[in-house]
């Protein structure tokens, strides 16, 4: 895998001008501007980075999760919540206690590493696996329950979060879901990847 | 080594102007300096009274032909005309025998005023040394020369740049005034 440099929305590598464009929009103003392009440049690379975490600032967690999450208990077994997640077409499940209390986190990845797909988690690893190995990949983890391969302590955030702290922690652990919790802990939505790319289109642009 | 590095320059020179912002910083600088001029060849000299002073072409470069930029403002034109004076007739009162170091520090002194004034004009640093070399009739003048030729000459120029910058419809002066 090629290691890509991070950047991305919050980076430079998006906002990046090139000299000529500056140089055609200082043609196309009229008069003598008292700038030189790299100036300008450095200026609209600050400016652009304050507005994008202003904008981020203004829409919360609780404003674009998916509230009423579907949910597993430590001792489901895996059979079930594999169940749940392939019915309701989810690629991860917040573990909850008796009161809601956020637990841990599974994955479809979390899955694939107890079955033996390596360091990476991806499905080429199972299925290498199971192609060098007889009989079923699913057997090391037959009879194990959510709370076996759930990880845990999980990144969680409150309904207040912005989009930036979100799009921050996200990047930062290296996860794809965020559950929401109340003041008490317990889980109230869950705020993916998705959502926030949803809401730039929705809020923001 | 990064210290020679930074000498190679970072950036192109910004496009130039068209022709019709040529001839508008042509009209305005032509009837800026014929107003303050002719007020001071045909009426005050007789009397031997300045209103013109160098630092005023330099002005002129800004307040007609660079009118957007921040130098060129009126708080700017004023501010940094009048209190470079200041502090020119002032290093010249403190050391009239040294007159190198009463230039030095009236130009270092007035930049650094105008920076935390928000003043900065470039003029202005002319404004200072031409209160210490200017000679014994500018000498002569003492604190009056930040009023009579700096602040009404400055104060005639900023009025033909009002009246001129803004008869084009792509010219807008200024930019603010405070």
């Amino acid at each position: 895998m090629t290691t890509k440099t991070r950047g991305g929305f919050f980076g430079s590598s998006s906002v990046e001008l090139s000299e000529e464009d500056i140089l055609a929009a200082m043609k196309s103003i009229h008069g003598y501007l008292d700038i030189t392009p790299s100036d300008f440049k450095e200026v609209y690379g600050i400016a652009f980075r304050h507005a994008i975490e202003r904008l981020s600032n203004m829409v919360k967690a609780g404003d674009i999760m998916t509230p009423g999450v579907i949910s597993v208990g430590p001792d489901t077994p895996l059979s079930e919540t594999a169940q749940k997640m392939e019915e309701a077409n989810i690629s991860g499940v917040p573990v909850v206690a008796g009161d809601r209390t956020v637990l841990g986190m599974i994955s479809e990845k979390d899955f694939l590493w107890k079955m033996g797909a390596g360091k990476t988690g991806s499905f080429m690893g199972v299925v290498s696996e199971c192609l060098s190995n007889r009989g079923c990949v699913a057997m090391p983890i037959r009879g194990k329950t959510a709370g076996d391969i759930m990880v845990s302590p999980v990144i969680t955030a409150q309904r207040d979060a912005t989009v930036f702290e979100l799009s921050k922690k996200l990047a930062e652990h290296h996860i794809n879901r965020i559950p929401v919790t109340d003041e008490q802990g317990r889980l109230v939505g869950i705020v993916s990847r998705g959502d926030i790319v949803d809401s730039y289109c929705a809020k923001i642009f | 080594m990064r210290y020679f590095e930074k000498m190679k320059g970072i950036t192109k020179s910004p496009p130039r102007v068209d022709l019709w912002e040529m001839m508008w910083s042509w009209i305005g600088s032509f009837l800026g300096i014929a107003a303050v001029a002719f007020i001071h060849y045909q009426w005050l000299e007789k009397s031997d009274m300045t209103l013109i002073i160098g630092s005023f072409g330099a002005s002129a470069v800004l307040i007609y032909g660079a009118i957007r930029s921040p130098l060129a403002q009126p708080r700017n034109l004023l501010g940094g005309h009048v209190l470079s004076a200041v502090i020119g007739v002032t290093a010249c009162k403190i050391f009239p025998g040294q007159l190198w170091l009463a230039s030095a520090l009236a130009v270092s002194f007035s930049i650094f005023v105008m920076h935390a004034t928000k003043t900065l004009h470039p003029p202005g640093g002319a404004t200072a040394l031409i209160a210490v070399i200017g000679g014994p009739k500018i000498h002569a003048l003492g604190y009056l020369y930040a009023f009579l030729p700096v602040g009404l000459g400055a104060m005639a120029m900023l009025l033909i740049a009002l009246a001129v910058n803004n008869l084009s419809g792509k010219r807008r002066y200024p930019e603010f005034w405070w």
